[in-house]
């Protein structure tokens, strides 16, 4: 598993990540409503604190991604996109498992059956954060391991 | 220079906390602070309970539409006995599979997507001030009350939400048609 140390594959990852959280924010930034209401959608948070999530997540997402890309605070920008994609995996499994259409902004709990569609929608996101999540984290750990090397050089 | 990492979070949720806020404040399509469902499953029987301002329509918000007005059982009936329009928000196949006699269906998933214009053409036989009641599977669904915002945005001002639904006006024996 060398190549995961590898300065280039770092490199790539962090600009893959990065690239993906910046782009994922904009949409976010320019519809604040639509968002707060797809957060209502999810049924997860209580009323109260979905807008402080809907105003400040996208610029959350941003400000990581920026700092993920430009290589400035790595360790940290890679540890709260790794938290956030925690969340996003825990909110998506619940609707998944609750049988949540939160695609239409409906929550009518369907049979299966007729929902099989969104609910494979829901299981590919699912497997894309994990995925991210998973690059999010070799950023951190490995980010680590090269500020310890330079300190005991 | 060793950087702890506390402070690494510190400084990105500082400045993305407060550029969300500033942008937010400063934006004119900003929203509030915190977000306000409370009116959207009541049903006011000011607007609703006796006859004479049953018909009346909702107020008239800061968007610049006609707020739709929730209605219980009883004047839903009353608006069906009248003539009343009556959309239905769900998908065709459960259209089909029944809705309440007379209805038509106005799927929300596709008409949410369609530009203004587009909306005001599938609805071009109903008049802006007519009463049209949108209503959904049950009251576990809540597209009756997307769609009635939505038509209500496209200019339509009298528009009624059904909340108990197709469920509920079956259980009470009003007529149905697959």
């Amino acid at each position: 598993m060398k190549f995961l140390s590898n300065k280039y594959f770092l490199i790539a990852l962090r600009i893959i990540v990065g690239g993906i959280f910046i782009y994922a924010s904009l949409d976010k930034l320019l519809n604040q409503e639509m968002f707060s209401k797809a957060i209502y959608n999810y049924k997860f948070l209580p009323g109260i604190f979905i807008n402080f999530f809907a105003i400040t997540i996208p610029y959350i997402e941003l400000i990581a991604g920026i700092f993920l890309i430009s290589g400035i605070f790595k360790r940290g920008s890679s540890l709260i996109i790794s938290i956030l994609l925690i969340l996003f995996i825990v909110a998506l499994v619940q609707a998944y498992a609750r049988g949540l259409d939160i695609n239409c902004a409906c929550f009518e709990l369907k049979k299966e059956l007729e929902n099989a569609d969104q609910k494979s929608d829901i299981l590919l996101r699912i497997i894309e954060d994990f995925l991210l999540l998973a690059a999010s984290v070799i950023i951190f750990i490995k980010s680590k391991t090269i500020i310890t090397k330079e300190i005991h050089q | 220079m060793k950087r702890k990492l506390s402070t690494e979070l510190l400084i990105i949720l500082i400045v993305s906390i407060a550029l969300g806020f500033t942008v937010n404040m400063l934006s004119p399509n900003g929203i509030a602070l915190v977000r306000d469902d409370s009116e959207r499953f009541l049903i006011d029987s000011s607007k609703t309970g006796s006859d004479n301002n049953q018909n009346q329509r909702g107020k008239l918000n800061k968007a610049g539409f006609y707020q739709p007005v929730n209605i219980p059982g009883e004047a839903a009936k009353k608006f069906f006995d009248e003539g009343v329009i009556f959309v239905d928000g769900r998908e065709p196949h459960e259209f089909q599979l029944g809705h309440i006699k007379g209805a038509r269906n106005i799927d929300y998933k596709n008409f949410k997507e369609k530009s203004k214009e587009e909306k005001l053409e599938i609805l071009k036989d109903i008049k802006k001030d007519q009463i049209i009641v949108s209503y959904c599977g049950s009251d576990s669904c809540e597209i009756s009350i997307d769609n009635a915002y939505e038509m209500a945005k496209a200019g339509f001002d009298n528009i009624k939400i059904y909340l108990g639904g197709y469920k509920e006006w079956k259980q009470s024996g009003y007529p149905v048609e697959d």
